[in-house]
């Protein structure tokens, strides 16, 4: 999970490769806990930047997504021809 | 050769009247089995016939086919399966076997003999497909591999979706297409798999199990379109079942069309109707993601906004505060002349550092004055308290409330309040 002490230490490229999940979970919390107003000012103003990054960072990862295909097994021993087995 | 009469362009109504005792008509041998086996095409029993028999001696030469006697006791026929009815086939036929086929006789005009052209070959005894159908799902049943409490849910934000199906045909670049327009943050890993025919049930656990051995996937999808029920029964066999309730993560089961279901759809944690919906049901729905990233900024933005307004309140009442006291910091002054003189300062320290902070205040609300985000469109509504309003449930119909804009304030009634905030964000 990204905590703040995580936040804290990673660039932004480093955070847009995080999972996309956690980027929006992450986002989520932030702005939750900016809602509930128990923050302070400064605090808060911190919140705000944070929840700026990870939305930017989600933003990056919706953009340049492209679906990854791995194949298992071989197509000679799996095709669709039934093998004589 | 070429001249000669032959059955067909030589009714007998020309010939008979020529002489008194008809010399007796020879037929050429193609002429003959062309004969039998317009005969055999004009019946329509035969064209459409289903026969139980024991396959014997059956031979797959190198072409793909296979050809086999059917007998019992007393007779035998010959029989042609052919490659693409034997791919399709539930069973293969094997010497012995006791089978049930569908298909229609014609005659082989080249070898002169008639035979069973199979369509379809199911194993007799079992009885038909339905029954083994039902019998094979009531003892799964009362096994508990449907049993509802085995249902997982399916995980809404999956990082890598097995797919099992055929790599060839439409299902599978369905499936893909379907994900790069819906969710292609998502990885797929791909074990695909014959879903047809008689080798296709444990080809199909195999490529399960390969995926069941991947760490990280979150969602399996097991997909093939539509078809016969013959076509789709490898779905139907034990060992698939049992290997799709055996899933390590949720699974999904998208086979045929809607109509369609099949044993394993009753051991998934989900049945989708097509193998497209299993798609759609194994992910959310990005396109939306952009609205709801958008909507979860705006929020962060208002609350800021809202905090920012807190905190003027808050100096100003200390602001105000420290009005009242002036008079007693001359007093205070005075006598910290006094102190001074006996050497103590710690007073006059506590109101610098008092002062210190006012102006920090000022400063932090100088570079968070809401004047900017209003000017962006925002409003500030307050009520008649001066409490800023962050929570539906809080006003009522009727109640006043002041609406503050980048210029200028409009007083306003409350008409109607919907949502109590609790709503999920990402419904």
């Amino acid at each position: 999970m990204i905590d703040d002490a995580k936040l804290a230490v990673l660039t932004d490229d480093e955070l847009a490769k995080h999972p996309f999940d956690e980027l929006v979970i992450a986002l989520q919390q932030t702005v939750q806990r900016l809602e509930a107003g128990s923050t302070g000012l400064e605090e808060s103003i911190e919140l705000y930047k944070q929840g700026l990054r990870l939305h930017s960072a989600c933003e990056a990862r919706l953009k340049k997504a492209e679906l990854a295909i791995t194949e298992l097994g071989r197509r000679g021993v799996t095709g669709a021809e039934p093998d004589e087995a | 050769m070429a001249d000669q009469p032959t059955l067909w362009d030589q009714p007998d109504e020309q010939a008979a009247p020529a002489a008194p005792r008809p010399t007796p008509r020879i037929l050429r041998v193609t002429d003959l089995n062309r004969r039998v086996r317009s005969l055999l095409d004009a019946d329509s029993i035969l064209a459409d016939v289903w026969v139980e028999g024991e396959v014997s001696q059956p031979s797959f030469p190198p072409s793909g086919h296979c050809f086999f006697t059917l007998k019992d006791a007393n007779s035998q026929v010959r029989a042609a399966l052919f490659r693409e009815e034997l791919a399709r086939a539930v069973v293969r036929p094997e010497h012995g076997m006791n089978v049930i086929i569908h298909g229609r006789v014609r005659a082989y005009e080249p070898q002169g003999v008639y035979q069973l052209y199979v369509e379809s070959i199911t194993p007799a005894g079992a009885g038909d497909l339905h029954a083994r159908y039902e019998a094979l799902r009531r003892e799964l049943a009362a096994a508990g591999l449907f049993d509802d409490s085995r249902k997982r849910p399916i995980p809404r934000w999956p990082r890598r979706i097995g797919v099992v199906t055929s790599p060839v045909g439409a299902v599978w670049r369905d499936i893909t297409n379907v994900l790069r327009r819906r969710y292609p943050l998502v990885e797929l890993v791909f074990s695909p798999s014959v879903v047809q025919g008689a080798t296709a049930a444990p080809a199909v656990v195999r490529a399960l199990q390969r995926l069941y051995a991947q760490d990280g996937i979150d969602t399996v999808i097991l997909a093939r379109g539509g078809g016969s029920l013959e076509d789709l029964w490898c779905f139907n066999d034990e060992r698939v079942v049992r290997a799709v309730s055996d899933a390590p993560v949720p699974i999904i089961v998208g086979v045929g069309h809607e109509s369609d279901t099949t044993l394993a759809d009753f051991a998934a944690d989900l049945r989708a109707p097509t193998p497209s919906a299993a798609a759609e049901l194994a992910t959310p729905d990005g396109t939306q993601l952009p609205t709801i990233l958008g909507r979860l900024r705006d929020r962060a933005t208002a609350a800021l906004l809202g905090r920012a307004a807190d905190q003027r309140r808050f100096v100003e009442a200390e602001q105000r505060a420290l009005v009242r006291l002036s008079p007693d910091i001359g007093a205070a002054r005075q006598r910290t002349a006094d102190l001074i003189d006996r050497g103590g300062r710690a007073l006059d320290d506590r109101l610098d550092r008092r002062r210190m902070l006012l102006a920090a205040s000022h400063d932090a609300l100088r570079t968070l004055s809401p004047t900017a985000t209003l000017e962006r469109g925002y409003a500030v509504a307050r009520r008649p308290d001066g409490r800023i309003l962050r929570d539906a449930t809080s006003v009522n119909a009727g109640d006043p409330l002041q609406v503050i804009l980048a210029r200028g304030t409009v007083e306003t009634r409350v008409e109607k309040t919907n949502g109590d905030g609790t709503e999920d964000l990402f419904k």
